[in-house]
């Protein structure tokens, strides 16, 4: 019924639209004789005038509301010179912004035809093309070699031999996290039918005595002021993992490894105590009845269409201090010692029963599904 | 098939010495407006179908819009619609996602592309050459039916069991690179009709592009150097150029992809394991597949945005009653622009794992390209400054258009630096980014160039105070959409919904506040449709045999009302100075088809 009323209301307002405009026309034609535009030059000058000052203040307004929701400062050291990037040149075009934007749309109220006896033959200057050719290109080189350094710092530093290293493995629709356990080396992982099976999703060789200390986790463990190094890919389609908090980000692409290195800088508990200064972050959040700062958590999200449940492959992030790590470190089972072993004092080949961790956490956390439900 | 006339006619126009008088030629009704070759009703046609699909892709994106504007809510009446795409009243998880997939697809190319380029080459390159129809007017026909067919089969893929394709526009493999794992729902047939699709589509937009390209070199009448030519005409073979150049790239990537996903190779695909099950698939790689599509992909959005350029300098220049400003720099920006449009794929991959090297080349080429693109919005503006602008629709929809370029070119600054794109990529910033820049820029580029070549068109005047309404209903909307989608930096795009992460579930309201103003700016467009129609049939009529409603001095406006096959009834003009005489020599406006007079330069 709503949806039938508002179809007539449509309707109707557009004859009464349709109507109105067509007798403006032929009361324009009847009172100028000849087709005249002068008139509504006048009115649309001042309405983009109008415009002008509507758009700046509407902007103003929205960087006033806007800007505290937005995802909280960078919490890894490339982030925060990525950041200072992303906000100097943020000034450099706001400021080309309004000075462009004002002259267009003053231009085009100034010089409407009811304010003006005659145009202006003005077809070229080649000094005026010169400096505005030049002008940007400066600009544009220093944003250049800006951005090329990070890039450079962020993709070819030295790696630190103390760095932490994690495997994270996209697949529809949750991430595998795998540490390598207290010898800090991964075992070895065979892709072919022989080792990659239900059970091993991952195709691990467990004849490798490496990868009897590697433990699977359902939470991302990071270490504050430790570089870590990611170790990224995909089992089934191409996913990307993103720390929003952290400025990381990169595809996870099937049959292809990729990697990110990075350092965090601030613990879970530090973010929130810096959120706790900030006023949006203060506010009750309606559905924990909290400060929203308390309840504030890093997440690793997917940026890379991977299905129908694409936005639902969220972990939660914990940054940690190295004491902190190491204490739950020690706390871990690692999947080996869950999985195989047991199978292996029964005496039995691989049952089927047996879940990997990474199943165990999907049985606990459906992420994906939380909406469909 | 009668193809006989236009043969002829485009025979006439090489040697320019015939008349119209002994060419009657009967027309039947398939003729005229169904099998036409006149350059002037496939041009319609393009407009028409075009319209056709930007009314579905914007359909597509009010339903879309509705699931992230109100995630919690239900909409009964999208069941009875959609059926069980929408059970319970709730767009399902692979519908939106077909969906999204689907507004890409129908606005980047059968609205943008084949809408845009379709219409303004076909009306406008056999006019403002002064030509009596394009090169080859079979072929310019055969492009209409490919591009007519090419939607056919898309617009089936909506009613078929597993709905559309769903993997996202940009079809990456593997998922949309296996047809029967179950991966996604879309993949199917669906993926299969839209690779068909696409197909038709590019030997569409091949055909077109290769004739706009030698009737600009080949046609143009007496005198019409190619420096005199309007920059609407260069920017629409530059833009054909682009297309010839990117789109075999993009047919070889699909055929490559039907032949991983029907005959198992390997192209696109290795070590794939979907429920622990290892896929024979063994050496391919996606990232392939990406660099052939963003090979077409980048250079798109060029074919899209300089066709609205071309027609935005003329309308500017005309209602200006002014030359463009610096006619050779908007030429060399062009050109700039087409080169580097080649050069650039690689930035929409900078976090795909690839060489650090090729990321700073690839950051280098496109941040140069902000250079001719501020050249040419700097010339815009010195168009305007002491002018004395007739602020009718188009003038108004082509200033809008420098607008919306400013804005979203400017945020392009940002997305084209590797290292901040680090953050941004598939965020919402950057949706943000590339629906103002071509999205919305090239759709005030398309009605201006509508509005102010409609008479041209159908000899009759869209209504003014409609087209002005229109105008503000669709400038104000648009920035109320997207310019408060750059807060939302860091929400990855093509979520189903927030609701899952904490970080990102904070902008409910503004979502809601913009699919209500999305809804608004859609109904503004139907007001455009009916105008549109109205105005065919009811629309102020042309006064006398000829007529030059806007004061223009390109050649179009020398063709008398009455649209003829062949353009111009005796000889066709002959051109003595270049497009943009305007308010000099004592006169306000000075055709390009009169003759020098004493001191006067011709340019």
């Amino acid at each position: 019924m709503i949806a039938f009323l508002s179809f007539a209301i449509v309707v109707l307002l557009f004859t009464v639209l349709v109507l109105t405009a067509k007798a403006s026309e032929v009361a324009t034609e009847l009172k100028d004789g000849v087709r005249s535009y002068t008139n509504q030059s006048r009115i649309n000058g001042y309405l983009l005038l109008g415009f002008l000052v509507l758009m700046f203040a509407g902007s103003a307004y929205a960087f006033k509301e806007l800007m505290p929701v937005m995802v909280p400062k960078a919490a890894s050291v490339h982030g925060e010179k990525t950041d200072y990037l992303f906000n100097m040149t943020m000034i450099i075009i706001l400021v080309v912004a309004v000075l462009t934007q004002t002259a267009l749309f003053y231009f085009a109220y100034r010089y409407n035809e009811s304010r003006v006896n005659e145009a202006y033959f003005y077809a070229h200057n080649n000094t005026l093309e010169i400096v505005w050719t030049i002008i940007p290109t400066i600009v544009l080189t220093v944003l250049i070699v800006m951005g090329m350094y990070e890039w450079f710092t962020i993709f070819t530093r030295d790696r630190d031999k103390n760095m932490l290293v994690i495997e994270a493995t996209g697949k529809q629709f949750n991430w595998m996290l795998r540490y390598s356990g207290k010898d800090g080396k991964f075992g070895e992982r065979i892709i072919d039918t022989a080792h990659v099976t239900p059970t091993n999703e991952l195709g691990i060789n467990w004849n490798d005595p490496k990868s009897h200390d590697d433990f699977m986790s359902d939470k991302l463990y990071l270490v504050k002021g430790r570089p870590t190094l990611m170790k990224l890919g995909a089992q089934d389609v191409i996913h990307s993992f993103y720390l929003p908090h952290f400025r990381v980000k990169m595809d996870c692409v099937p049959g292809t490894p990729t990697e990110f290195y990075f350092t965090p800088t601030m613990t879970t508990e530090e973010m929130r105590k810096y959120l706790s200064t900030q006023p949006w972050w203060q506010t009750i959040n309606p559905e924990t009845g909290q400060p929203r700062w308390q309840t504030f958590k890093y997440e690793l999200a997917c940026a890379e269409l991977c299905g129908k449940s694409h936005f639902g492959m969220e972990r939660e992030v914990i940054v940690v201090t190295q004491p902190e790590y190491d204490e739950w470190l020690n706390k871990q089972t690692s999947l080996y010692d869950a999985t195989i072993k047991p199978t292996l004092a029964k005496e039995t080949v691989a049952p089927a029963a047996a879940a990997s961790d990474s199943t165990k956490a999907d049985e606990k956390k459906p992420t994906a599904m939380l909406i469909k439900k | 098939m009668q193809t006989a006339p236009s043969v002829e006619h485009a025979g006439v126009d090489t040697d320019h010495i015939h008349g119209h008088e002994e060419h009657h030629h009967e027309e039947t009704f398939l003729t005229k407006y169904i099998f036409s070759q006149d350059h002037k009703m496939i041009s319609k046609q393009f407009l028409i179908t075009g319209m056709f699909w930007g009314v579905v892709g914007g359909l597509l994106s009010v339903l879309f819009r509705l699931q992230l504007g109100w995630p919690n809510e239900t909409f009964p009446f999208l069941e009875s619609f959609l059926g069980k795409w929408a059970e319970g009243g709730r767009i399902s998880q692979e519908f939106y996602y077909a969906l999204i997939t689907m507004h890409g697809t129908i606005l980047v190319f059968f609205v943008l592309t084949g809408g845009l380029s379709g219409t303004f080459a076909n009306l406008l390159i056999p006019f403002q050459i002064g030509s009596r129809d394009m090169a080859s007017p079979f072929v310019n026909m055969l492009s209409y039916w490919f591009f007519l067919s090419a939607g056919v089969v898309m617009l089936f893929s909506f009613f078929i069991q597993t709905g559309p394709a769903s993997g996202g526009w940009t079809a990456y493999p593997p998922l949309n690179g296996l047809r029967n794992t179950g991966v996604n729902l879309g993949s199917g047939l669906g993926f299969d009709m839209w690779a068909l699709g696409m197909t038709l589509f590019i030997v569409s937009s091949l055909l077109g592009a290769l004739n706009y390209v030698s009737t600009v070199l080949n046609l143009r009448t007496k005198g019409m150097s190619m420096m005199r030519l309007p920059l609407s005409v260069w920017a629409l073979m530059f833009t054909a150029i682009v297309g010839i150049l990117s789109f075999p790239a993009l047919l070889a990537g699909v055929v490559l992809l039907e032949f991983d996903r029907l005959l198992d190779t390997s192209f696109y695909l290795n070590n794939i394991i979907i429920n622990g099950q290892l896929l024979g698939y063994k050496g391919g790689s996606p990232i392939l597949f990406e660099h052939l599509f963003w090979f077409l992909g980048h250079p798109e959005v060029y074919i899209i945005i300089l066709p609205a350029m071309g027609i935005v300098s003329e309308v500017l220049a005309v209602h200006s009653r002014k030359p463009i400003f610096g006619y050779k720099a908007m030429i060399i920006s062009l050109m700039a622009i087409l080169i580097l449009s080649f050069i650039v794929w690689a930035h929409h991959m900078f976090v795909t794992g690839l060489n650090p090297n090729l990321g700073a080349i690839f950051t280098l080429f496109t941040l140069l390209i902000a250079i001719p693109s501020a050249i040419k919005v700097f010339n815009w503006i010195g168009t305007i400054w002491r002018g004395k602008i007739r602020l009718t629709a188009a003038a108004l929809f082509a200033i809008g258009f420098v607008s919306m370029f400013i804005s979203g070119g400017l945020t392009g600054i940002i997305l084209g630096n590797s290292s901040i794109d680090i953050q941004l990529h598939d965020t919402m910033f950057v949706v943000a980014h590339f629906h103002i820049v071509m999205g919305i820029a090239a759709f005030f580029g398309m009605f201006a160039g509508v509005y102010h070549w409609f008479p041209r068109l159908y000899g009759r005047f869209m209504n003014e105070t409609l087209g002005q309404i229109h105008f503000y209903i669709t400038l104000i909307g648009s920035y109320c959409i997207f310019f408060p989608m750059h807060f939302m930096t860091g929400l990855p795009r093509r979520y189903y919904s927030y609701a899952n992460f904490d970080t990102f579930n904070n902008f409910n309201n503004l979502a809601a506040f913009m699919s209500i103003v999305a809804i608004v700016v859609f109904l503004a467009q139907l007001l455009f449709l009916v105008n549109f129609f109205y105005s065919i049939f009811k629309g102020r009529k042309l006064e006398g045999e000829y007529a030059n409603p806007w004061d223009s001095n390109t050649l179009e406006w020398t063709a008398p009302v009455e649209r003829l096959h062949g353009n111009w009834p005796g000889d066709i003009p002959e051109v003595h100075r270049w497009a943009y005489d305007y308010s000099v020599n004592g006169r306000p406006f000075t055709p390009q088809n009169v003759p020098l007079k004493d001191g006067e330069a011709a340019h």
